[in-house]
């Protein structure tokens, strides 16, 4: 699962061989215009209103968890242990006789909240690493992509691993282990388009008004380089979620009693013969989850991706 | 095109090459088969350390030791010292020397001769050699004498009764002198036992061969023995149940239901020496400033509100035996005049408010094993009830251990192994410079009690002074014990005579492959 997922994690090919080529990339008036109708052909994409409907789903299943769940997903009764589903428990219990649905609607948290605020990590500091890089070349560019290029040449969750280690184990040094893993991703991909940005007519145009270096960037280097950036977002927040269960599963995220999918599937590894019940709900709850992420991700592809 | 097409159609090739791998690994398997007739195959879960018993620390080396390096003297049923090198011995008036009479006729498995200069070698060997782990254990001892070939006298600075017990383990296991003088012994190690040193792969495999010239050789029915090195216990059950191993040691207690529904399958199970016990900081750096660590009361309450027997059943099947000691209820020197208590909320409530208390925090740290986290999770569920706040912080087993060993934290899950004797379990958790007393709990009447059990050779009054030391430990309650560990050994069903005693070690005398 993780191995397909870390390559696609990669900056896309086909988009930096078209900056690389010189493509023609998004141009200043596309850029205001775009939103709109990418919008609109968004909503036509079986995948992204499938991949949608998923995220929204768990989205809302993590925000109104209190609500929603039928027990106290840590409270644990000692008479019911490992019991298979019923209908009082429609997923079962676990190994310490608490209710498995409840776990799985608040296991949601962690997951999505790991995903998106790892994700947002990554890309604020990632993007605008990779901004100054493209735009200003020379030594900043060799510094900041030799350091990028380190950091890649490690595996993401080797990488995520050990910092999770270091940090020791809690949700928040869990979602900066995988942002701070992410980063170079980012870095890489907004060097590259604006790289190709950069040699357009339009910013020669602005240089040539005198407009500020900050200002050139964020108001019209930014927008452009940003269509790519948010596919690769979106892909990022499914590996980033299975980053977390991973991290989880090993011992490495969320402080138990507290749910996580991952830490689920490590209680129930010991189960697997007996009460198979305890793996299926949280592991399937990942399996769609990703999905979700990575249909809206091939979507926003489709949609933004000049060439198609 | 052609990727797809190779995807699903496998080319000729492939199938010429997976066809002869198939005949061939039958072919291998079959003639294995043949050639191994007589290898007990055995299962471990950690790969040893240094095979020397001056410098070993793992029990997985102690359980290729029992094959290969026989002591002294032994362990039988009921933790009693029964004979092995040594045919008998006689303690002196004043206690404070051991002589040995030792068997006639033993050889090392190098063929040198094992006598009392030996005995007196490896002793001193022990104390002496850098990097020894024996040194602690040995410390008693002042000297030892040559009498005669046969006879051995040790030397004590003080009484010390646990002295027999000490070299019925890795500290009474003799190693050839002239293999140790050679610098890799450990990589060749010789001793006098009944299976010799062959080869070892690491993290892999280790092989031992039947010494011929062993002097109890007919009552071991395997030519040879191999250790594998499996560290999932699942995995080990998995390959016991295949046929492709013999006997897999530490069987997890939810397994246990599987080994006994498969005929071809047999349980071993003993009780253990082990403890698994609730360590309080009490006197170690800041983590000792906690209501809890200040407080015995709370240590009480906190005991009261947990229920003991619900921990055995929810976490291991209720396959363990829980207990409030630190001896287990199996050990002659457990003290009969503390029985477990049970549960009583009402009574940890009232405790607590003794204390002009509502919610007391802890900060309870331990391993990050599923064993370990299930207990910290159902603690921390129970206790919560009485008022109990318990903070988990699962830790990496390293960072673990290195807070445990410096004293770093309020509450710790600690996992003893247990002696055939109560002395090297109590003196260095509850004397005030105990060697495990890295809560720094220090009560100079328990100490007092602990050194007259050590001096003490008669067993009624060394029992005697143990139910006093336990009234005052478990008063004080520094630790709270929560379950001794049982051991599970599965062997296939085509082995048998397999004897399983309280140290947990895998004894070959008397196993055959069944006829």
């Amino acid at each position: 699962m993780t191995e397909p997922s870390v390559i696609s994690a990669l900056p896309d090919p086909s988009v930096n061989g078209a900056a690389m080529n010189g493509a023609v990339p998004v141009a200043i008036g596309r850029a205001k215009r775009s939103p709109r109708s990418a919008a609109s052909r968004l909503a036509r994409e079986p995948g992204a209103i499938i991949g949608g409907g998923i995220v929204l789903f768990f989205v809302m299943l993590a925000l109104f968890a209190p609500v929603i769940a039928p027990y106290d997903p840590i409270a644990s009764d000692w008479g019911a242990v490992r019991l298979p589903p019923d209908l009082a428990h429609p997923f079962g219990t676990d190994d310490l006789g608490r209710d498995i649905l409840s776990r799985v609607i608040f296991g949601a948290r962690a997951s999505l909240s790991a995903g998106f605020v790892s994700v947002v990590i990554a890309v604020l500091i990632g993007v605008p690493l990779g901004l100054v890089a493209g735009y200003f070349g020379g030594v900043t560019d060799i510094a900041i992509s030799r350091c990028a290029d380190a950091v890649l040449a490690c595996p993401f969750l080797v990488l995520a691993i050990a910092l999770a280690a270091f940090l020791g184990p809690s949700l928040e040094n869990t979602m900066i282990a995988i942002g701070v893993s992410a980063i170079p991703i980012f870095v890489r991909l907004a060097r590259g388009q604006t790289l190709a940005v950069r040699e357009e007519d339009y910013i020669s145009a602005v240089i040539s008004q005198g407009v500020s270096h900050p200002k050139i960037l964020f108001a019209h280097v930014l927008p452009n380089v940003m269509p790519p950036i948010l596919v690769q977002a979106t892909l990022t927040t499914a590996i980033a979620v299975l980053a977390e269960a991973s991290l989880a599963f090993l011992g490495l995220g969320q402080l138990p009693p507290a749910p996580s999918w991952g830490s689920m599937l490590d209680a129930a590894r010991q189960f697997l013969l007996d009460a198979p019940w305890m793996a299926v709900s949280p592991g399937l709850a990942i399996v769609i989850v990703v999905i979700g992420f990575n249909l809206i991700g091939d979507a926003l592809n489709d949609v933004l991706n000049p060439r198609t | 095109m052609q990727l797809a097409s190779l995807r699903k159609y496998p080319s000729p090739a492939a199938i010429v090459l997976a066809t002869s791998m198939l005949v061939g690994g039958i072919l291998a398997g079959t003639l294995l088969a043949s050639a191994e007739a007589a290898t007990l195959r055995v299962a471990i879960q950690d790969d040893p350390d240094a095979l020397d018993p001056a410098t070993s620390g793992t029990y997985t080396g102690r359980f290729v030791f029992a094959a290969m390096c026989d002591k002294l003297v032994d362990i039988g049923k009921d933790l009693a010292i029964v004979p092995q090198l040594a045919e008998s011995w006689q303690w002196s008036a004043d206690q404070k020397a051991l002589t040995f009479t030792l068997r006639h006729g033993v050889t090392f498995q190098d063929g040198e001769p094992f006598d009392a200069a030996a005995v007196k070698f490896n002793i001193e060997r022990m104390q002496t050699m850098k990097d020894s782990r024996r040194k602690a254990e040995l410390s008693p001892v002042a000297g030892v004498e040559v009498l005669a070939p046969d006879q051995v006298r040790f030397d004590l600075k003080t009484p010390f009764a646990p002295l027999l017990s000490v070299l019925s383990d890795r500290a009474g296991m003799m190693v050839s002198p002239k293999a140790a003088a050679k610098e890799d012994f450990a990589a060749h190690p010789v001793c006098a036992g009944p299976y010799a040193f062959v080869e070892r792969k690491a993290r892999d495999v280790i092989r031992l061969a039947k010494y011929q010239g062993y002097w109890d050789k007919e009552h071991f029915g395997y030519d040879e023995v191999a250790y594998f090195y499996v560290p999932d216990s699942t995995v080990r059950l998995s390959r016991v149940r295949a046929g492709d191993l013999d006997i897999a040691e530490r069987i997890a207690p939810t397994d246990l239901k599987t080994v006994r529904d498969d005929q071809k399958l047999k349980l071993y199970v003993s009780p253990g020496l082990a403890v698994s016990h609730l360590m309080v900081n009490v006197g170690a750096g800041e983590k000792a400033n906690t209501p809890l660590g200040k407080d015995a009361r709370l240590r009480k309450a906190f005991e009261l509100s947990i229920d003991r027997n619900v921990i055995n059943r929810v976490a291991f099947n209720g396959e363990n035996t829980p207990d409030n000691q630190m001896i287990p209820p199996s050990d002659p020197y457990h003290a009969k005049g503390y029985p477990m208590p049970g549960r009583e909320i009402a009574a940890a409530k009232a405790m607590i408010a003794q204390t002009g208390m509502s919610t007391v925090p802890v900060e309870l740290t331990f391993e990050n094993s599923l064993t370990d986290a299930r207990v910290a999770q159902i603690v921390q569920s129970m206790v919560k009830e009485a008022g109990f706040d318990v903070k988990l912080l699962p830790l990496e087993t390293s960072t673990a251990i290195e807070r445990y060993l410096n004293g770093n934290f309020e509450m710790y899950i600690a996992n003893w192994s247990g002696r055939g004797d109560p002395d090297p379990t109590l003196y260095p958790f509850f004397s005030c410079e105990g060697g495990q007393n890295v809560n720094k709990y220090c009560n100079k009447d328990l100490e007092t009690v602990l050194d007259a059990a050590r001096a003490e050779s008669d067993v009624q009054k060394r029992k005697e002074l143990y139910e006093k030391a336990t009234g005052i430990y478990l008063t004080d309650l520094s630790s709270i014990p929560l379950y001794h560990p049982n051991w599970f050994f599965a062997s296939s069903a085509k082995v048998e005579g397999i004897t399983v005693l309280p140290d947990g070690l895998l004894r070959l005398r008397d196993v055959r492959p069944v006829q």
